[in-house]
């Protein structure tokens, strides 16, 4: 490691640059990236690309086999289901439930868990012990299991749910920001900003929340990963999404009846699942990678 | 310092304990349907009985009274009884949970034998082939979808090639009386003549599921051990006992691995609540007959009194094992010890 730096030296550039550089250097965070976007296209616009309509029954093509078998045809390229419904646009219009909603409550749980951690890093004492006391209680409660009590209450439903995955997300948010926050108050620029007459909610928006953001993005893919996973356990259980919605897990779900007739319908939506969720742990290794390394540097 | 350490956690589990049980009582009230049938868990109350039962569960008197009333009747073992059923909840769990300790446990043990080394190894040799081989292999496993997983292996091992059954715990046709709940033990408690077959049936039953559910632990473990691993050989006193002459084996051993694994104990009560969730999922598919399949059927059923029992128990699991680790965590790491 170059113990000196001269200005102008090639490497002296912002922290977005410099975390690039690192992270194009990764070619499975690369392709881990094109993936991602992939996947955040058809989300956004499923039912702009999607050849048919995801919900249309056809009568005359049930159980239509893949395009690449003798029986298939080329305008349904991953064939029909038993109602003779377009496999393809379902999976399509399922990005749009599986991956959107989970990104949905990612970024809700990571707003709440900002909101919460701020709190909890920035008080002391017998405040900030209690927080502790509670978050460890939410962890207690393994998702699956607070999902049932929320369908319980509430009845099932894909919102539903995700207002169960949002709360088995935020307390390892709360957790991680709460720490990264503790940390970044110990640095000296934070004591030298304080000195400056800087107000506790200065310190927050100009010194802490500018340090732990890389933090942030990583631990938000993780729970990203997480969260695509729940999104389609449950609709596979049938506590999520329910029976038209072509979710990822619920077609899986859906399709079991037909394992020895189209064994396809089960595997195409589990290699999307499996997919999004590579896809986002690679950007995801790759982020964190990229980020120890800019630090090293 | 180890006794003040202690006094907190008692005080923190208690404190624990008390928010669930209030979380678990309130449920009685926000679940739908009437406060009193979900109380007692009786679906068909007679006119002339309601006053009986609404003085004996306390719900004449005020919010504090009747929590503690239902916290009395938690400690007596009174659980209400079962909707679908009208047996008792507590003696249903008690039936159940040891299938799901036994899955867990096995799922855990085998992430262990398998996760810890192949870690160190991918840690140790982590620019050769293999330590790719296994750092790939690890991601790939971390992010498939469970009960996708389950159904690639049925469909492989159960449906092509006919090698090992689908569901349950052991065929039907062994009868094995039940002592502890779990089912290896109970085999070898009883005094049945065909107990080798019967051993080797419920292993052919167990394999499935235990590699189902090992899968995410693994990965976990190997991730962590790795990274942790790698961290650690960084220490300047791994490179101090390298240069005091010490053998690989020896750093890696002496100094590598204790302090390695440190942060790996604490996962492991970390995971510990996904661990449950994975396990109700795989119980599910392979239709074994634990609690996570119970509390499934009981939200498909709307059995609300056993959704609330279910509730404490695992819990109550989740946060004693989150206690060993952390007691563990702390006995081996003096550094952990600050009050």
């Amino acid at each position: 490691m170059k113990k000196f730096r001269l200005y102008f030296e090639e490497h002296n550039r912002g922290p977005l640059t410099q975390l690039w550089q690192q992270f194009q250097r990764q070619h499975a965070a690369v392709f881990g990236l094109v993936m991602f976007s992939f996947f955040l296209l058809l989300t956004l616009f499923a039912p702009l690309l999607s050849p048919h309509d995801p919900y249309l029954q056809n009568a005359d093509l049930l159980l239509l086999a893949p395009s690449w078998s003798e029986q298939g045809l080329v305008q349904y390229p991953f064939g029909t289901d038993d109602l003779g419904r377009d496999l393809m646009s379902r999976l399509m219009k399922g990005a749009t439930y599986t991956f959107g909603i989970a990104l949905i409550t990612v970024i809700g749980s990571l707003l709440m868990g900002l909101a919460l951690g701020a709190m909890a890093g920035m008080s002391k004492g017998v405040k900030s012990s209690i927080f502790n006391h509670v978050l460890d209680l939410a962890l207690t409660i393994p998702s699956l299991l607070l999902a049932i009590i929320i369908v319980a209450v509430l009845g099932p439903g894909l919102w539903n749910t995700t207002w169960a995955i949002m709360l088995a997300l935020l307390p390892q948010f709360v957790h991680g920001i709460r720490n990264a926050i503790q940390d970044t108050l110990k640095q000296d620029y934070v004591a030298a900003y304080r000195l400056d007459g800087a107000s506790n909610w200065q310190v927050l928006r100009y010194a802490v929340l500018p340090n732990i953001w890389e933090h942030l993005t990583v631990m938000a893919t993780m729970a990203l990963s997480t969260a695509i996973l729940d999104v389609a356990a449950l609709g596979f259980l049938g506590l999520g999404a329910q029976a038209p919605t072509s979710e990822w897990g619920v077609m899986i779900a859906d399709a079991l009846d037909l394992i020895y007739l189209a064994p396809w319908a089960i595997a195409l939506p589990g290699i999307l699942v499996f997919a999004s969720v590579l896809s986002v742990n690679l950007v995801g290794d790759g982020l964190r990678t990229a980020m120890t390394k800019r630090r090293e540097n | 310092m180890m006794l003040h350490y202690f006094l907190r956690r008692t005080f923190l589990i208690g404190f624990v304990f008390v928010a669930l049980t209030v979380l678990a009582f309130s449920l009685s009230y926000l679940f739908p349907g009437d406060v009193l049938n979900n109380v007692s868990g009786l679906t068909n109350i007679a006119p002339e009985q309601q006053q009986a039962l609404i003085q004996y569960y306390a719900l004449d008197q005020s919010l504090l009274m009747q929590y503690l009333a239902y916290v009395n009747r938690i400690l007596a073992g009174e659980w209400g009884l079962s909707f679908s059923s009208q047996q008792p909840v507590l003696a249903e769990i008690i039936a159940v949970f040891p299938a799901t300790l036994e899955l867990a446990s096995y799922a855990l043990i085998l992430s262990f034998v398998l996760g810890i080394p192949l870690g160190l190894f991918a840690a140790v040799k982590a620019d050769s082939f293999f330590g790719k081989l296994v750092s790939g292999i690890t991601l790939v496993a971390y992010s498939i979808p469970i009960f996708w997983w389950a159904l690639l292996l049925i469909m492989l091992f159960s449906l092509t090639l006919g090698l090992l059954p689908t569901a349950g715990r052991i065929n039907v046709l062994f009868d094995i009386p039940t002592t502890t709940g779990f089912m290896l033990p109970d085999i070898w408690l009883s005094d049945i003549r065909y107990k080798s077959e019967a051993t080797m049936d419920a292993l052919r039953h167990l394999l499935l599921p235990a590699i189902v559910l090992a899968t995410y632990p693994t990965t976990v473990m190997i991730r962590f051990t790795r990274d942790s691993m790698l961290a650690v050989l960084e220490q300047s006193y791994i490179k101090t006992a390298r240069a005091k002459g010490l053998s690989r084996a020896q750093v890696l051993y002496h100094h590598g691995l204790r302090n390695a694994l440190l942060p790996v104990i604490r996962q492991i009560g970390l995971q510990f609540s996904t661990l449950i969730t994975l396990a109700m999922i795989t119980e599910v598919i392979f239709s074994w007959p634990g609690i996570g399949q119970w509390l499934l059927d009981s939200i498909y059923q709307r059995n609300y009194p056993a959704i609330q029992g279910g509730l404490l128990v695992v819990s109550c699991l989740v946060i004693v094992v989150n206690m060993l680790t952390e007691i563990l965590h702390t006995l081996f790491n003096p550094l952990a010890r600050k009050a």
